[in-house]
């Protein structure tokens, strides 16, 4: 039996060695021995500090019967310190045995350098990966909030500089319209008024464009209904909404979708020549799948995507891949068009669950 | 190549050759399929593929996919097959196929409407299987139990 103890003691995987009461080596193993640096047999008779100097080593006492604790032995975090006075941290545990001459303790020790250093760079690299996906955050909000403040910018501009310029050539028309009494004369002006006209209300339209939607209140499914509600008195496309999204969208999703939203919508206007358009919202992954499916003529990918300007469509792929999401856009002469596009509510690519939860 | 498709370049391309020898037939059958299969089941597979791959990774399996779309499109035109859950489902599993295991179970959700009529798309997710998987999986073949 003690030649199988003597025979584990030594071939064990780590450093052991077994103590008395008063804290001196009885006995080291070579993984011991090669661990401090000492020769064969160096360590018998060492006190136990010489090993962890300046630190309370612990023994326990007697193991009593049912004494699972005093079996199951003590773990502690100490630093080693070898022949060569190289320190390291040291995994010990400590288990006291019975032997002839009384109680003593086999200590296991583990050299934990490697692993202290694996989880170093590992943390440093969940933080870093961390702060690099709040900076990316941050960058997109910050881009979404100066791309909306521009828009706005600009829809003030043409309210208070275009129309109005366009509101007073107006009323130099009317003006000339008392001047003037050939009825050609009149022809002529009334076509420029009408012109004049249908460019204010586009204009109008592009203001409303332009503004920065209310999100805050209903959320985008309620923003695009105006959209929609337009396009149906405008043209004539009826619609169903399908709000399903459950998720909470930061402000910055919302932006994304809306306006990605209003691409899909006003590509159903120009150029689908639909009859009904469907627009499903649903909660997916942590963000929102959003759907627009219109039953128009529909068109060939192979040959319209080799032409330019299809900006409305490039922009909805665009936006959803800054935003850290994906899209799809899908149609065939005849079948309409389907345009797909996930959004996540925080945009952190690159990142799998399991390490975002170990980040958390 | 590799450069273009990634880690996964030989299935890919593998995967992209399988495609012109589809039947007009199997695009039916591929495209029922596609519509048939859960849209948020498939957006939750894209969002994890989205969120697993990593700049270039994502350049990679975007670069499989616009490439099987397109070849998917060319072989369904010119058999005069124009329904575009054909090339969109190809689009999904050319990702699949480029992201292998990095997606788990994401990977037979992209590509299953591809696999009934593209048997090789499962033995390919199969042959990245962990080594004590694989094992398994040849000790059942040589019981003569199904993979």
């Amino acid at each position: 039996m003690k030649s199988r103890f003597l025979q584990l003691f030594e071939r064990y995987p780590d450093a052991m060695v077994i103590v008395d009461r008063a804290g001196q080596i009885h006995q080291a193993n070579g993984r011991a021995e090669a661990l401090f640096g000492y020769g064969h047999d160096k360590l018998r008779g060492e006190s136990v500090q010489t090993l962890f100097p300046g630190q309370s080593v612990t023994l326990s006492g007697s193991p009593g019967p049912g004494d699972v604790a005093g079996h199951a032995g003590q773990h502690l975090d100490l630093v080693g310190s070898s022949s060569d006075l190289r320190q390291f941290p040291a995994d010990v545990n400590v288990i006291p045995i019975q032997t002839e001459r009384g109680t003593a303790s086999v200590m296991s020790i583990r050299d934990i350098t490697e692993a202290q250093r694996a989880q170093f760079v590992l943390d440093l690299g969940l933080n870093f990966e961390q702060a690099a996906g709040r900076d990316r955050q941050d960058l997109l909000d910050h881009l979404i909030r100066a791309q909306e403040e521009e828009r706005g910018r600009i829809a003030a501009d043409i309210h208070d500089d275009t129309i109005q310029m366009l509101a007073a050539a107006n009323l130099r028309i009317q003006q000339l319209r008392n001047a003037l009494s050939a009825p050609d004369e009149h022809d002529i002006l009334d076509r420029l008024q009408r012109t004049l006209s249908v460019a204010m209300s586009h204009l109008r339209q592009l203001i409303f464009n332009l503004k920065p939607p209310n999100l805050e209140h209903g959320g985008v499914a309620t923003a695009l209904a105006g959209l929609l509600d337009d396009m149906k008195s405008d043209v004539g496309v009826s619609y169903q909404v399908d709000d399903r999204c459950t998720a909470r969208l930061g402000h910055a999703a919302k932006v994304i979708i809306y306006r990605s939203a209003s691409e899909a919508l006003a590509n159903v206007r120009k150029h689908a020549r639909a009859r009904n358009v469907h627009v499903k919202f649903l909660a997916a992954a942590g963000g929102c799948l959003v759907r627009v499916v219109d039953d128009g003529v529909g068109y060939n990918p192979a040959e319209v995507e080799q032409r330019p300007g299809h900006a409305g469509l490039t922009l909805i792929r665009e936006r959803a891949e800054i935003a850290g999401g994906w899209s799809r856009i899908e149609s065939a002469p005849g079948s309409g068009t389907t345009v797909e596009f996930w959004i996540p509510n925080h945009g952190l690519p690159g990142q799998s669950k399991a390490r975002r939860d170990r980040v958390a | 190549m590799r450069q273009i498709f990634g880690p996964q370049t030989e299935h890919v391309l593998a995967f992209l050759a399988d495609l012109w020898l589809l039947s007009p037939e199997q695009m039916t059958t591929v495209t029922a399929a596609w519509k048939q299969a859960s849209e948020l089941e498939r957006a939750e597979a894209w969002a994890e593929l989205r969120r697993i791959a990593s700049g270039e990774d994502w350049d990679q399996i975007l670069a499989a996919a616009s490439v099987a779309r397109r070849q998917a499109m060319d072989a369904a035109y010119l058999l005069h097959q124009v329904e575009w859950e054909f090339w969109a489902a190809a689009w999904d599993a050319a990702a699949a196929v480029a992201a292998q295991e990095r997606i788990g179970s994401g990977y037979y959700v992209l590509a299953r409407p591809l696999m009934t009529v593209m048997p090789s798309l499962s033995e390919t997710h199969a042959d990245a299987r962990v080594p004590a998987q694989r094992e398994r999986a040849r000790a059942a073949e040589k019981r003569g139990e199904r993979r």
